[in-house]
Order: structure tokens, then C-alpha cells, then sequence
């Protein structure tokens, strides 16, 4: 979520403008007088500025003039929406030194994905004048069908919404594409594809890459099941390794598997987060792979447990789980009956119900870990 | 648009020094009817912007309301043809829907304009000026080049110009 400043002397479109930007998840501040524009700008320091050109007493380009010579806000990504829709319009907006340009009437997805564009552009920015490593999230356990690629792509797509830096999403199912299937995207490859190349660079990973819509990028698992040992240990360093150097947030789906691959990756990311639904079996059995990881020396840096209701009834409380597990279980996830029509769909839960169990919580999860990384950042 | 109805349009208004960007009100009749309303010699802008054509992006000032006179526009740029083409011939067998189009390159002042007319039979500048209807000529997918700043350009869907503005007509493709 962005904090983005919208000036514009029509109140009637201010408010239209401000309702679209509002609805794609982004934090707004509506103002009608351009003269205060610039006070409220060096006050507030907002994340992007969408400003209109025709306003009485003070044109837009004036005041992105003036933005640009104000030191603090020279760095502001400032869109111009007007409805002067000549190229001439474009040029002498850019020539003022705005960052984009969009000419009215705009429908909501061309403003909402103009904004995402400037916002990430941003972030790639300060990204690179500055050395952040990313933080690797990797959601793992060793009983399947307790929604993990669903948890791990809710919550790949609600960093992205909530921080606009750029996020991955690593599916490293040793079955089919199941990541892939969730965001309904049709990846033309695979991790499978890199394991050819024993020493890749990031511009070869890249190309590996499927873009959402969003803008989150997905490394695919392959079409084909590959054996466990496919993976080396030295393969998932390498892919950790790029993304850390590349991404803001990277999001690991583990498969049910235990390995030394798989260990290394609990190894070296920055949070694991268990995942576990409210049966005896699946509490049984990360009860053995606490143990497990424990007699292995794996020491995770964080972990954490997410308990993730996938039935209507649950056969153990969130308090007998607590109490066989040993510890407090954080992030609960209530059964979510919208979740059966959002998997076929290919539209997961955080894009379209938001007042849903499932994506509540992912968005209070995300939230706690883009302001961690947004401190670090700033730091 | 029901009888008695008023309608915004936004508008680039174009005289031989300026641009004027705003909107009118206009009637069931559309932009057209307010252009040869006998009542009135001005046309009414509401939040007029005003740019010099050497610079048409900078805003040089602004009014809530600015009148023009209306034998002083040379043309007007539109961004969807149905806001300019006269009410009642917009559908069925119009000229504007059963004409054909035909490459037009007229010059007014300080412009020169590109385009395609919708013309249905002998293709003569006397069919096309003198015996049509209305003040000003219909140009489809058109371009209006500054004569002096031939890099500054406007396209529009539509532009209207102005038949008593018009110095040189050119009909037909480029023969040269």
C-alpha cells in the first residue's frame, strides 16, 4: 500500500480518481488547492503524486517545476493526468519533469497500472543506489494439502501490494506447477530449465521468470514430477542467492520433502513460517519435524507457525495445538468457503475478497513484514 | 439526448495566435447548432485554458468562462467524432456513414490540417465547400501542423474547421 497524493481542482474527479486508486490498495490524500499542494507535499513526503495540469492560478507543470526544485522532493514520481491529450501535452510534461503521463478520461486499471509501474520504478531506484539484501520467506511442512501454495502465493501477492517493491514467488514443487495454476499464469518455463546451467547469472534466472499481471514474478516448478534429489543444495543457494540480491521479498513454497536441499534453504532464508492445519496427524507430524530439524543442526532464523483451517470443522483448537506444539501460533487462517471458487478461477483471495478470512489474515502477515523490511530499508 | 437536454463537451479551440482548451455546453443540436446559432456571434468556454501556439503545452492563463467570437476560430480539435458531427446525421443514411473517404490537405491561418472528409459523389472543391451544408468542414483522423512549428502537431478524431478560414483546399491523395 502506497501513500499517494492526488491534486486536482475538480473535486468531482479528485474523488473518482482518489475511489480508483483506493480500491487498488493504495493510501489517499485528496487536495483540491494546488497552492497548498507543495506545503502539504514537503509535509507529508508521499510515496507518488497524481496531478492534474489545467487548475486555476497554477498549472501542473508549474508546480512539478517546483516540486523538482524542492530538494526533499525531487526524487517523487509525479503522474500527470489531464485532459490536454495531445503529444505535445505528453512531451511538456515529461519535459517538466513528471515521471508519467495519462490523459482523461482513464479507465481504473490503466491509472492503478501506471501507478504500480511508477511506484515500482521507484523502488528499483533507491533499490540500487542503496545495497538492501531481501528478505527470503520459505512456508514449508511435511504434510501435504494443508494450503501452503495457496498461503505462499496469497502472500507473494499481498507484499507486492503492500510494499510495490518487487517480489518472487518460488514454487519448488517436485510435481506439477501448482503456483502457476493459482495466478492462472502460463509459465514457458521452469527452475527445471536452469538446472542445465551449472553456474546462472541473474539475467539468465530473470528470463526464467513469469510476470502477474501484479507484477509479482513466479519461478515455475516444472510440468513434469522430478525426483527429490533433482535439487542440489548448491542449486537452491544459487537461485536464494540471486533473488536476495535482486528481489525485496522472495517467497518459498516448499514441497513436503526432506532433504538436504530443502534443509538448506530453511537454513539460509530469513523466515520460515510452518504450516500446519488443525487435525492430529498434521500437528503429529510437525512435531516430528521439529524434531527432526532439531537432531539435523537446522537452526531457522525466525520460524513461525501458521495454522490454516482448510476444512469447515476443526478437529483440534488453536489452544491444543498451541499446547502439542509448544508454542504460540501467531497467524490463524479461519476456514474460507470463497477459497474453493478462487483456485479455478485463478483470481486468488488477496486481489478480490479482501474482507475474506484467508485474505485478512495474509494481509496482516504482509503488513508486519513489509514495515520489518521498510525499516531496514530506511536504516 | 432528450429535448431541452444541456450536454459538456471538452474541446481544443484553435484561433491564428492561441489555444484555448475547455469545455461548452451544448443543446440537443451539439456543437454544431451553438457554432451557427444566429443568436450569438460568441462561443462559451467554461474553465478555459489558454496556450500561445508557440508553446501550446504551457498554460499562459485560465478563466472560469471566456467567450469567443466565432468568425475568429479557425478550428476546433475533438477527441470522438460523434460530439461533431451534426445531430440527425449521425446515423443510418448519412452522409457521414454511406460517404467515402476522401484525403483532404487544407491550410488556415497558421495551420495547415490533414485529414478525410466523408463525401459521396463527383469529388470537386465546389461540391465540397460551396454546396455543402453547415460553417464548418467535417475532418476525419485528422492532423493540424503549426505552419511556422511544424513539429508542433494535434491530432484529433475530429477537427472542425472553419470554411471561411480556409486559404489553401487540396483534395485527393498527394499527386506530387
Amino acid at each position: 500500500m502506497a501513500r499517494i497524493f492526488v491534486i486536482d481542482d475538480d473535486e468531482q474527479l479528485l474523488r473518482m480518481v482518489g475511489l480508483m486508486l483506493e480500491r487498488g490498495g493504495h493510501n489517499i490524500t485528496l487536495i483540491s488547492n494546488p497552492h497548498n499542494g507543495l506545503e502539504q507535499l514537503k509535509a507529508n513526503k508521499p510515496d507518488l503524486l497524481v496531478l492534474d495540469v489545467m487548475m486555476p492560478g497554477m498549472s501542473g507543470h508549474d508546480l512539478t517545476r517546483q516540486i523538482r526544485e524542492t530538494s526533499e522532493l525531487e526524487t517523487l514520481p509525479i503522474l500527470i493526468l489531464t485532459a490536454r491529450s495531445q503529444d505535445i501535452d505528453r512531451d511538456t510534461a515529461l519535459k517538466s519533469g513528471a515521471d508519467g503521463y495519462l490523459s482523461k478520461p482513464v479507465t481504473s486499471q490503466e491509472l492503478i497500472e501506471q501507478v504500480d509501474s511508477l511506484l515500482t520504478q521507484k523502488a528499483q531506484v533507491s533499490r540500487q543506489s542503496g545495497s538492501v539484501q531481501g528478505m527470503v520467506l520459505a512456508l514449508f511442512g511435511l504434510r501435504g494439502g494443508v494450503g501452503k501454495t495457496t498461503l505462499a502465493t496469497n502472500l507473494a501477492l499481498a507484499l507486492r501490494r503492500v510494499s510495490q517493491q518487487e517480489v518472487c514467488l518460488v514454487d519448488l514443487s517436485l510435481s506439477i506447477s501448482q503456483a502457476a495454476f493459482h495466478l492462472q499464469l502460463k509459465s514457458q518455463s521452469s527452475w527445471a530449465d536452469l538446472l542445465a546451467n551449472n553456474n546462472f547469472d541473474w539475467p539468465t534466472l530473470n528470463d526464467h521468470l513469469a510476470i502477474h499481471p501484479t507484477g509479482l514474478r513466479l519461478l515455475a516448478a516444472p510440468p513434469l514430477p522430478q525426483a527429490p534429489s533433482t535439487i542440489s543444495t548448491e542449486f537452491v543457494r544459487q537461485v536464494i542467492t540471486l533473488l536476495r540480491e535482486n528481489m525485496i521479498f522472495t517467497v518459498l513454497d516448499l514441497p513436503p520433502v526432506f532433504n538436504p536441499a530443502f534443509m538448506a534453504v530453511l537454513e539460509i532464508s530469513d523466515v520460515g513460517l510452518h504450516v500446519i492445519t488443525p487435525d492430529v496427524i498434521t500437528v503429529r507430524t510437525a512435531v516430528q519435524t521439529n524434531r527432526a530439524l532439531a537432531n539435523a543442526n537446522i537452526n531457522i532464523k525466525q520460524k513461525s507457525f501458521i495454522l490454516n483451517q482448510t476444512s469447515p470443522t476443526a478437529q483440534l483448537s488453536q489452544a491444543t495445538v498451541e499446547r502439542a506444539l509448544s508454542g504460540r501460533i501467531p497467524f490463524h487462517v479461519d476456514y474460507d468457503p470463497n477459497q474453493i471458487q478462487a483456485l479455478p478461477q485463478g483470481n486468488p483471495l488477496v486481489l478480490t475478497a479482501v474482507d475474506s478470512p484467508l485474505p485478512a489474515v495474509i494481509k496482516r502477515m504482509a503488513d508486519v513484514i513489509w514495515k520489518r523490511m521498510a525499516a531496514k530499508m530506511k536504516s | 439526448m432528450p429535448l431541452g437536454a444541456r450536454n459538456r463537451i471538452n474541446l481544443d479551440l484553435f484561433t491564428d495566435a492561441y489555444r484555448v482548451t475547455g469545455n461548452t455546453t451544448v443543446g440537443v443540436g451539439g456543437i454544431n447548432a451553438e457554432l451557427v446559432n444566429p443568436n450569438s456571434s460568441y462561443l462559451e468556454i467554461k474553465d478555459a485554458y489558454v496556450s500561445r501556439i508557440n508553446q501550446p503545452g504551457e498554460i499562459v492563463t485560465s478563466y472560469t468562462t471566456a467567450s469567443f467570437r466565432k468568425d475568429n476560430i479557425n478550428f476546433i480539435v475533438l477527441q470522438d467524432r460523434r460530439v461533431g458531427i451534426p445531430v440527425g446525421t449521425q446515423h443510418a443514411r448519412s452522409i457521414f456513414t454511406r460517404g467515402r473517404p476522401v484525403p483532404i490537405f487544407l491550410t488556415v491561418p497558421s495551420f495547415e490540417i490533414i485529414g478525410e472528409i466523408a463525401h459521396e459523389g463527383k469529388v470537386t472543391p465546389l461540391n465540397t465547400l460551396v454546396k455543402s451544408t453547415g460553417s464548418y468542414l467535417l475532418i476525419f483522423a485528422a492532423k493540424a501542423s503549426a505552419s511556422l512549428y511544424p513539429q508542433i502537431a494535434y491530432s484529433g478524431d475530429l477537427i472542425m474547421v472553419s470554411k471561411n478560414r480556409i486559404g489553401l483546399f487540396c483534395l485527393g491523395a498527394d499527386n506530387i
